[in-house]
């Protein structure tokens, strides 16, 4: 009898820690994601340059690494997350391409309702002068099209380096490609949008 | 001595890039962050009842495993039979539906039907021997 009860204690102390450790892994994974989820929203908008679709994207991608990779260490997540990410924008310019050979196919452009105007989009900085202001939505707009423009690859390179801060192994990690190859397509991401966007624009 | 100079252009270059990129993320209006907040509740949701289908029915399959034991000791007359067998699995399926609890509200309904089949098939009997 004293022998069921004690492992009943032990059973329910057990359970306690289970659910005391749920609970941390839930509130670690809602701080990071609390954390990276803005980024990770203009990254996605840049690359396929609509708001909604970048948000579908982005809780996609949320959704996948609470579903699979809550378990693994939390370092492991950032390159994880944009590794998910990344492939949800892959594949959301593939279905695009068929969307628009199924529109040219029933003689319209698959374009029409692409209407994005990246100077409404973008979001009003606070505490500057409406000059100020101006003049960064202009540099964000110019910058967003020249990245957008970019090939696929050096586009994910350059964002992840830059925007989210990722080093070489990170960003090697979220591509899946290995670390030269990330110093190459960051490198030439770099010199065609400096190229692109001119003297003037630094 | 021009490559030091590319290095440092293209260092400057990022910093910038990075600096209008923040700004762009801090002032994101209140209903993308919204959006966002939920997307992530969504997600956090799926954490909770994330796990595989086998896990999230154990318990009920422990209860399910637990009352034919206790079915099996209580009645002390473990079925031989296949056509025992098949009936028991047969009830607990009845008893795992949904429609279960329904078929108990209407209990009575069911003995009545009962009842008038009995009834029936003995007028019938009498018929025929009549």
């Amino acid at each position: 009898m004293n022998a069921c009860v004690a492992s009943f204690a032990v059973s329910c102390e057990s359970k306690d820690r289970t659910g005391v450790r749920t609970l941390q892994r839930e509130q670690e994974l809602n701080r990071f994601l609390a954390e990276v989820e803005k980024r990770a929203l203009r990254i996605a908008e840049i690359s396929v340059r609509d708001r909604d679709e970048a948000l579908d994207l982005v809780q996609d991608a949320m959704i996948k690494l609470a579903r699979k990779y809550a378990d693994r260490s939390s370092d492991e997540w950032t390159p994880l997350f944009y590794r998910i990410l990344q492939n949800g924008v892959r594949d959301w310019h593939r279905r695009q391409v068929v969307r628009n050979r199924v529109m040219v196919w029933f003689g319209r452009s698959g374009n029409e309702d692409n209407d994005y105007d990246a100077v409404a989009a973008a979001p009003d900085p606070k505490g500057r002068t409406p000059d100020e202001q101006l003049q960064s939505q202009e540099a964000m707009q110019s910058l967003e099209i020249a990245v957008g423009d970019l090939p696929g690859r050096q586009k994910e390179a350059f964002m992840l380096r830059t925007f989210e801060g990722l080093d070489v192994a990170g960003t090697a990690a979220a591509m899946g490609c290995s670390e030269g190859s990330v110093k190459t397509h960051y490198s030439r991401a770099v010199h065609s949008l400096r190229e692109t966007l001119g003297e003037h624009w630094q | 001595m021009k490559e030091r100079k590319d290095m440092a252009g293209d260092s400057a270059f990022a910093e910038k890039a990075k600096q209008l990129f923040d700004e762009s993320v801090e002032g994101l209006d209140g209903e993308t962050r919204s959006r966002l907040n939920k997307g992530r509740q969504a997600a956090l949701e799926e954490l909770k009842t994330g796990k595989p289908v086998w896990v999230q029915w154990a318990p009920a399959a422990g209860v399910a495993a637990a009352a034919v034991v206790a079915v099996v000791l209580w009645t002390g007359n473990p079925p031989t039979d296949v056509v025992t067998l098949e009936a028991s699995a047969s009830d607990f399926e009845i008893l795992l539906t949904e429609d279960s609890l329904e078929m108990l509200e209407d209990l009575e309904f069911y003995s009545w039907i009962e009842l008038a089949e009995d009834a029936d098939e003995t007028q019938e009997t009498e018929d025929i021997v009549g």
